[in-house]
């Protein structure tokens, strides 16, 4: 919620999506990165599913990011997100899997051996 | 002696004579008390009719007019009957019968204001307390929406807040009803948002169409945010509830002479001449409500309404049909209780329908590889940069440090965002190979000629030179490996002017950041 703590949304978030919370298919997690898909928008797409079409219009977003941006719940977005890309409005890639830290004793060590080079 | 019988004579005359006399006056006496006697019985006969005329008449009164001047209070087309001898009316007697009736309606009147006042104030401290409670709900539910995403539990929760919105619904109307204030402070919202938000309090929302021919960025001012999403609410509950469950109920939002205009239109039964009176006067709010007048069990919806649109200057008119066969029920914003907000900066929500205008500047699909490609040139033909949609986050043209651009709104960091799709794209793909093996010598050349500037100039300053690791920073950039995370701990270091020069050579080739991205995903 992007929102000022004080504002209580007017639109409540079951609206979004009709009331329905189940994705259409399973595989749609928090970090999924969505793409916009090629298809053209056919008409009388639900206005959330717009809303999540232009957000992405600007380029990949994970799915929560996407979540945050449209005020939504992480539920919400994921239902819509599964309907495009049954669509194929949406690719949904699984999730960019976390980059290993780089451990400390390696870096020391190459540092050690720069300054080793430099004498 | 002749004397004495003539004596005897003249005494017994006169004796008769008297007696004559006297007889006649007895009888005239007697004669004339029978005909008082006469009068009196008379007179008693008429006392006794008229006081058993009088008693009737106030037993009738006591039965059957007092009650029935009682009742038309509250009913006023029934009739009061007359008195029971129409000779009275007109009389004194029969205009001090009035009076008594007229004194009965004024007070019971009086009283039953008093009544359902004391009513009215009991329900709201109520259903004040209800709707408080339900507002807690509320926020629990919608944290937990946040929080949880596990689809089952999601369900539920959602359809606990549809749940709970539509207790809420009642409990304010209740409230509004009886004449509290409608509970909640919100802040200027789009008009869209407040229809949208009245829709979704109700069981039946699936079938309400929107249809938004307002001017992006339309909005309320803060204090008629609340009662116009209870109007909408309160009118589309009465378009739903007469209406067939399966036909949808139309509203649509048109900016008019003096501002803007929500038309809800159903295709149900519509309304009789009677019924269509009255829910005029309601909704008009002129009247003083009372409770009793609503019915049992209450219907509070068009009260409701009229009682908002007293207080808030809004204009509902339920006068006329709809083309579709049912109500069309027109509510009217007026100018004052608008203004505008900045669709960019504060875009509507994301279930809020998307109006039919299209706005000078282009919408969606043009500016997204606009951004893309020529991001700082693109500030000169748009002043506000006009980015694809309201939802913030991609502002091209001022972003200083790297993944940190700063947000202009809230403060808050924002990361920024890998550049459009890079995989439909072959030709970055093409002329890379190309670049790279020069690319890498100069890069090796560029560490040596460092090594060995360090080296020889070691002797002489005795410590590293800032001049060297500017360069090698100015390297790593040209190799566009500069995702920040390798790069990070030298940036500080340099200079400012390097700083701004790599970061306009990395966005002049936006798909080596995504690129590698990609790579790491796959």
């Amino acid at each position: 919620m992007t929102g000022r703590p004080a504002g209580r949304p007017l639109v409540p978030a079951y609206l979004s999506t009709g009331g329905v919370a189940r994705p259409s298919r399973p595989q749609l997690e928090r970090l999924s990165v969505l793409t916009r898909g090629d298809a053209p928008v056919p008409a009388g797409l639900p206005a959330a599913a717009l809303a999540l079409l232009d957000v992405l219009a600007g380029g990949a977003l994970a799915l929560v990011e996407a979540a945050a941006l449209l005020r939504l719940p992480v539920s919400a977005v994921r239902v819509l997100a599964a309907d495009l890309a049954d669509r194929d409005l949406v690719l949904a890639r699984a999730p960019i899997p976390p980059a290993d830290r780089f451990e400390p004793d390696l870096l020391k060590r190459v540092a050690d051996g720069l300054r080793a080079l430099k004498h | 002696m002749t004397a004495l019988p003539d004596l005897a004579a003249g005494g017994l005359a006169l004796g008769t004579l008297s007696a004559f006399a006297l007889g006649g006056g007895l009888l005239r006496l007697r004669r004339r008390d029978a005909r008082r006697r006469a009068e009196i019985a008379a007179l008693r006969t008429q006392l006794d009719g008229s006081v058993r005329a009088f008693t009737s008449e106030v037993e009738h009164l006591a039965a059957r007019r007092v009650p029935a001047a009682a009742r038309q209070v509250t009913h006023p087309h029934l009739d009061v009957p007359g008195p029971l001898q129409p000779l009275t009316a007109g009389t004194p007697l029969g205009r001090a019968l009035d009076d008594v009736l007229v004194a009965v309606q004024g007070e019971v009147a009086a009283q039953r204001t008093r009544v359902d006042a004391a009513a009215q104030a009991g329900m709201r401290g109520a259903t004040r307390e209800i709707q408080a409670a339900l507002y807690r709900l509320q926020d629990a539910l919608r944290q937990l929406q946040q929080r949880y995403d596990d689809p089952e539990l999601a369900q539920t929760l959602f359809a606990l807040d549809h749940e709970n919105e539509q207790s809420l619904r009642r409990a304010q109307v209740a409230a509004v009803v009886c004449g509290a204030w409608v509970g909640l402070a919100r802040e200027e919202s789009h008009l869209v948002d407040a229809v949208t938000g009245g829709q979704a309090r109700l069981a039946g929302y699936h079938r309400v169409a929107v249809h938004n021919h307002l001017e992006p960025g339309t909005a309320l001012v803060s204090h008629a945010v609340e009662p116009v999403a209870i109007i909408v609410a309160e009118l589309l509950d009465n378009a739903l509830r007469h209406s067939a469950p399966d036909t949808d109920v139309v509203v649509s939002l048109e900016h008019v002479h003096h501002g803007v205009c929500v038309t809800i239109d159903d295709a149900g039964l519509g309304m009789t001449e009677d019924e269509r009176r009255r829910a005029q006067r309601l909704v008009a709010g002129d009247d003083p409500i009372l409770l009793t007048d609503l019915g049992d069990p209450p219907r509070m919806g068009l009260a409701a309404i009229g009682r908002l649109t007293r207080q808030f200057d809004l204009r509902v008119d339920v006068s006329s049909a709809s083309p579709y066969g049912g109500v069309r029920a027109v509510l009217r914003v007026d100018s004052h209780l608008l203004s505008h907000l900045d669709p960019d900066e504060k875009p509507p929500a994301a279930s809020a329908p998307r109006t039919t205008r299209r706005p000078a500047p282009a919408r969606p699909p043009a500016p997204a590889s606009a951004q893309a490609t020529a991001a700082a040139p693109a500030t000169a033909p748009a002043p506000a940069p006009a980015p694809a949609h309201g939802y913030g986050a991609e502002r091209t043209e001022s972003e200083a440090a790297g993944h940190q651009a700063p947000a202009a709104e809230d403060g808050l960091p924002r990361r920024r965002r890998r550049t459009a799709a890079a995989a439909p794209r072959p030709a970055p793909a093409a002329d890379r190979p190309a670049r790279r093996p020069e690319e890498a010598a100069a890069a090796l050349g560029a560490l040596q000629a460092g090594t060995a500037a360090a080296r020889s100039a070691a002797p002489h300053t005795g410590g590293q030179h800032d001049d060297g690791t500017t360069d090698g920073g100015r390297t790593d950039g040209g190799t566009t490996d500069g995702n920040g995370r390798g790069a990070g701990p030298t940036r500080p270091a340099a200079p400012a002017a390097p700083a701004g020069h790599e970061h306009r050579t990395d966005r002049s080739a936006p798909h080596e950041p995504t690129d590698h991205e990609g790579g790491a995903a796959r």
